[in-house]
């Protein structure tokens, strides 16, 4: 009998939470935006950055009153959950923005795995995505219509930087890949690799080092013994710091270190001082860009004021991607002069647009196609910029230490 | 000869290997619990460095004296006031215990700190000495001085020291130890307070080499259980044996299966200790 | 059948109704509310019957997941997949069992939590088959809409549970059961009588993680994507202790309805408190097993005493 009770007790006791939880929220004259994002966990620190491009933006656009939805002003509205760096709970989240919280469009959550991941309830609502950090392209081979992304593929990184090199560092002929063994690391490391043997470079070391690795000693020991003349890494921002201070205490040299993602950080290159002189590395945005947007930021050195002023501190390509999605949506709302989803996405993927970003057009499969992504190089302590010719700013520095 | 290099890294290695392992195995070994907060205590102890530094640029030996003492009070208290009352209460109690406070400090530290890595850059940095090829880090060198320093005071409380003979008797024979005199309660609460203060301790000197953040917590856990269960619980030669053999597994694994494979190894090697020798290399019922 | 177990039944009955009176988010909790309850029921077979602390949960969990997720990908269907992933499971733990089993104790709680490190490196390295730390992605099992979808899911997880259920209660009332009775009570005494304990408790072991594999196969075949931190995730261990022991540990339907009610404190704790909802589990956890070590069911019993004493 007590059992009985008890458990009718717990099963009352949950549905009484979970109808709690199940209040629909009020209309108003607010169009709202979901954002999924990891604030705690191993991914906040990226998590957080994207949250700032995303307030910036929604910042600027009620500042102008908000967005012109068919002649009347529609505030933006974006409401926040934290899936605490687990990708299921980021599907979870997403489905409840979508059937709780209301939410007209959805921002995608960070990176490539859990974009993918979570397309797929936004899919199934039908309602349109836009994922500002997912490069991979297998985030976008499921033939979906209403996901986005503005990160181009990872090799529109590798090949230029692969040119550049093979074209003024001729001694370089070896070529040691690490990589993190994660979504993006890894990918962007095979696609180094394909890369390195397309132009004839040697990989004479392909690694990846797990998640949670605290000492490279032993592998970098093994790398210095193979003297490669061109070091690749990959990995987040506290990995490449540690390897590169490891691969400091070790001695090691090389002609060309290339890290990716970290140097596009300012938080790397002041983490790293010294040693962060001739790092190179790529990434899909660099604050030393011109472009004459037509979106709510309008030229990229207005972006990177904007951002300076409300964050004290330099805007890297995450925030930067952040922003523009917010602005694209914001361009697709006033084109389609509607909510409509349908109509929104369809002004989403015939876009042909410039922005503080770069050119945005997105391809068949949703992915953008249409930007230059940077090649650059810390010298004195400053990202300089080698590559595409029209942003160029110095050149390369052989030699890293 | 970077297999000398490879030694060398490994030596260095092992005995930092020892220091965050030591006070889990006092732990352990005296009061029969698996300390799942050990992790975070070392956190916190970088954290107590890396602040102190940054505010007062104060360089982290000299933390160590301050660190000590406040991670031994937190740790009396704490086994004084909680985990005293489920000290007899089977391992499952008290692994979902030290595992919900855990979950409240790291949270905790997450909430403070936040989860980004900190790095206590010493400036000017200390370089790295040269000999034969072989290279070696001046920053880690001291942490393992100071690291083989901490398991010397700790052998010399457990051997010279009343309450440290104390803490020996206990570990060998609890009933007796009773009967003999001894204030059991308070034993348990000096010795789950001597493995704080050590687990801080060596988290002063983690912040000098490695990253500091929550999220690493974990990884010190997970590299302090298999020192423990490799080298024997409860001793420090344990310790340093258990830390040698891990770092040596670690560094031969990542050189020849490469750096993919090496949790993968440590943790299979766990395991086969634990089925083929559970003492592990050099455990023994009681201190040496 | 106990009454107890008539109970439980019942109440796996009841919860069946659910699709009646939610929309898609809420099957969604149900799909995850019947995942907890047949992690937490089977955990209790070498938990709470046998008395060995087990951590694997997490690691049958993630074998499970990828199983079903490599074999739908290699095209096999759904239910083939899931009843391979069991049998493949049942197999695999029966063996570590033996071996691992051995243990006792603090030993045997880490070496289970070994397992799940090493399972999950296993994968991770596995690059060619799992993807590795990319991540698997799996096809979607059926193009229709959401509510079917969501429905559909939710009753193949609410099977499982039945079927977990059934196996439970099977145990209990059988010689395997009173077996791992006598095991957790006095092992060497029972080996000494003649029971053959190893052959029990790898029994015990094999029943407890092939459900669990079947139900992690079916949440891969539900979120389309997983990765190796993602399901071999520590908490997966743990978790259905902490339900165990807040239902109370050893009676099936506390259990259950422990996996119930924590699902309910996690919804609610993760909305309101996001910065610090670990935090929060964590405090749960100790006060728990502070004040109320035997569960949900001692509070019931309490207060029979204390009705009994008026009497």
């Amino acid at each position: 009998m007590l059992y009985l009770k008890s458990a009718r007790f717990s099963l009352v006791l949950g549905a009484a939470f979970i109808a709690i939880g199940c209040a629909p929220a009020a209309a108003e004259d607010v169009v709202r935006f979901g954002a999924p994002l990891p604030l705690t966990g191993p991914l906040a620190p990226e998590g957080i950055k994207q949250q700032q491009g995303y307030d910036l933006w929604a910042e600027q656009a009620n500042k102008a009153g908000g967005i012109s939805v068919g002649g009347k002003k529609y505030k933006v509205e974006i409401v926040y959950t934290d899936y605490q760096s687990n990708t299921p709970r980021a599907v979870q989240t997403s489905e409840q923005m979508i059937t709780q919280d209301n939410v007209n469009f959805l921002f995608g959550p960070f990176g490539s795995g859990a974009a993918k991941a979570a397309s797929t309830v936004s899919e199934k609502y039908k309602v349109p995505t836009l994922a500002a950090t997912a490069s991979s392209s297998q985030v976008y081979d499921q033939g979906y219509k209403y996901l986005f992304g503005t990160f181009t593929p990872n090799d529109t990184l590798t090949t230029p930087l692969t040119q550049i090199i093979k074209s003024q560092a001729p001694d370089v002929k070896k070529v040691a890949i690490l990589a993190r063994n994660d979504l993006f690391p890894l990918a962007i490391a095979q696609e180094m690799e394909k890369s390195a043997k397309a132009n004839g470079l040697e990989v004479v070391y392909f690694e990846k080092y797990a998640i949670n690795t605290l000492d490279h000693s032993a592998t970098l020991s093994q790398m210095k013994s193979l003297a490669p003349q061109w070091i690749f890494i990959t990995g987040y921002i506290n990995d490449l710091l540690l390897i590169r201070k490891q691969m400091v205490d070790q001695q090691m040299k090389a002609t060309v270190v290339t890290m990716i993602a970290g140097p596009a950080y300012q938080e790397f290159i002041d983490a790293a001082g010294q040693s962060a002189e001739n790092v190179t590395s790529a990434s899909w945005w660099h604050p030393a860009e011109q472009y004459a947007g037509k979106d709510i930021f309008g030229s990229t050195s207005n972006f990177v004021k904007l951002f300076r002023d409300k964050y004290k501190g330099d805007p890297d390509y995450g925030t930067a991607s952040a922003a523009v999605c917010g602005a694209l949506f914001q361009i697709a709302i006033e084109r389609a002069g509607s909510l409509d989803r349908e109509k929104v996405r369809d002004e989403l993927a015939k876009l042909d647009i410039v922005t503080f970003f770069g050119p945005v057009k997105f391809g068949e499969n949703g992915q953008i196609n249409s930007l230059e992504p940077p090649v650059f190089q810390i010298q004195g302590s400053k990202p300089i910029v080698l590559f595409p010719q029209a942003i160029k700013q110095g050149e390369l520095k052989l030699g890293v230490n | 000869m970077w297999v000398a290099q490879v030694l060398i890294n490994a030596l260095v290695l092992g005995c930092l290997y020892a220091c965050i392992a030591i006070g889990f195995s006092l732990v352990w070994g005296v009061l029969n619990v698996i300390n799942l907060i050990h992790g975070s205590f070392i956190v916190l102890g970088a954290y107590l460095a890396w602040g102190l530094y940054q505010a007062l640029a104060i360089p982290p030996w000299y933390v160590l004296v301050i660190a000590a003492p406040l991670f031994f009070i937190l740790g009396y208290l704490l086994q004084w006031l909680l985990l005293n009352r489920v000290i007899t209460a089977p391992v499952l109690v008290t692994l979902t215990l030290t595992f919900g406070l855990d979950l409240i400090l790291n949270n905790a530290m997450i909430y403070y700190f936040k989860a980004d890595y900190r790095k206590l850059t010493l400036s000017p940095p200390m370089g790295s000495i040269s000999l034969f090829d072989v290279v070696v880090p001046v920053d880690r060198l001291v942490a393992t001085g100071f690291a083989l320093a901490l398991t010397g005071v700790l052998y010399l409380i457990l051997r010279r020291l009343r309450v440290g003979r104390a803490i020996v008797a206990v570990r060998l024979d609890r009933d007796a130890a009773v009967l003999m005199g001894v204030d059991v309660k308070s034993i348990y609460a000096t010795a789950f307070g001597l493995g704080a203060a050590l687990a801080g301790c060596a988290g002063v000197l983690m912040a000098l080499i490695f990253p500091i953040s929550p999220l690493t917590s974990s990884t010190f856990l997970g590299k302090a259980f298999v020192v423990c269960v490799l080298g024997g619980l409860g001793s420090v030669s344990g310790a340093l044996a258990g830390g040698l053999l891990l770092a040596l597994v670690e560094s031969v694994g990542a050189t020849f299966l490469g750096p993919s494979h090496v949790t993968t190894l440590s943790f299979a090697l766990l395991i086969v200790f634990l089925i083929a020798r559970p003492q592990g290399l050099l455990g023994r019922k009681g201190f040496e | 059948m106990t009454r107890v177990n008539l109970a439980l039944l019942v109440f796996i009955g009841c919860v069946a109704a659910l699709p009646l009176f939610g929309g898609a988010y809420a099957l969604r909790l149900g799909t995850i509310a019947c995942m907890y309850a047949i992690l937490a029921l089977s955990w209790n077979v070498v938990g709470g019957f046998a008395g060995y602390p087990s951590f694997a949960t997490a690691a049958f969990f993630g074998f499970g997941a990828y199983a079903t997720g490599v074999l739908l990908n290699k095209g096999v269907p759904l239910a083939p997949s899931i009843l391979a992933t069991l049998v493949a499971s049942l197999l695999l733990a029966g063996l570590l069992g033996a071996v691992l089993l051995r243990l006792r104790g603090h030993y045997f709680a880490i070496a289970s939590l070994s397992l799940v490190e090493v399972l999950r490196e296993l994968v991770n390295n596995a690059t060619d088959l799992t993807g590795g730390g990319m991540g698997l992605n799996i096809p979607l099992a059926s193009g229709s809409g959401i509510l079917a979808d969501a429905t559909f899911f939710f009753y193949a997880m609410w099977g499982l549970l039945l079927a977990t259920a059934l196996m439970v209660i099977g145990v209990s009332m059988s010689k395997l059961g009173f077996g791992l009775a006598c095991i957790r009570q006095n092992e060497t005494a029972s080996d000494m009588v003649g029971l053959n304990t190893t052959l029990y408790k790898s029994a015990a072991f094999g029943l407890s993680a092939c459900f669990v594999s079947a139900a992690g196969g079916l949440y891969a075949a539900w979120v389309h994507y997983i990765d190796p931190s993602d399901v071999f995730d520590i908490l997966y261990s743990v978790k259905p202790i902490v339900m165990a022991l807040m239902g109370g540990l050893g009676s099936p339907l506390g259990v259950v309805s422990g996996a119930f009610l924590y699902l309910a404190l996690e919804e609610v704790v993760w909305r309101n408190y996001i910065q610090i909802h670990s935090g929060v589990l964590g405090v749960l956890i100790v006060m728990l097993l502070l004040f109320l070590p035997h569960g949900l069911i001692s509070l019931r019993s309490r207060m029979f005493w204390r009705k009994a004493k008026h009497v």
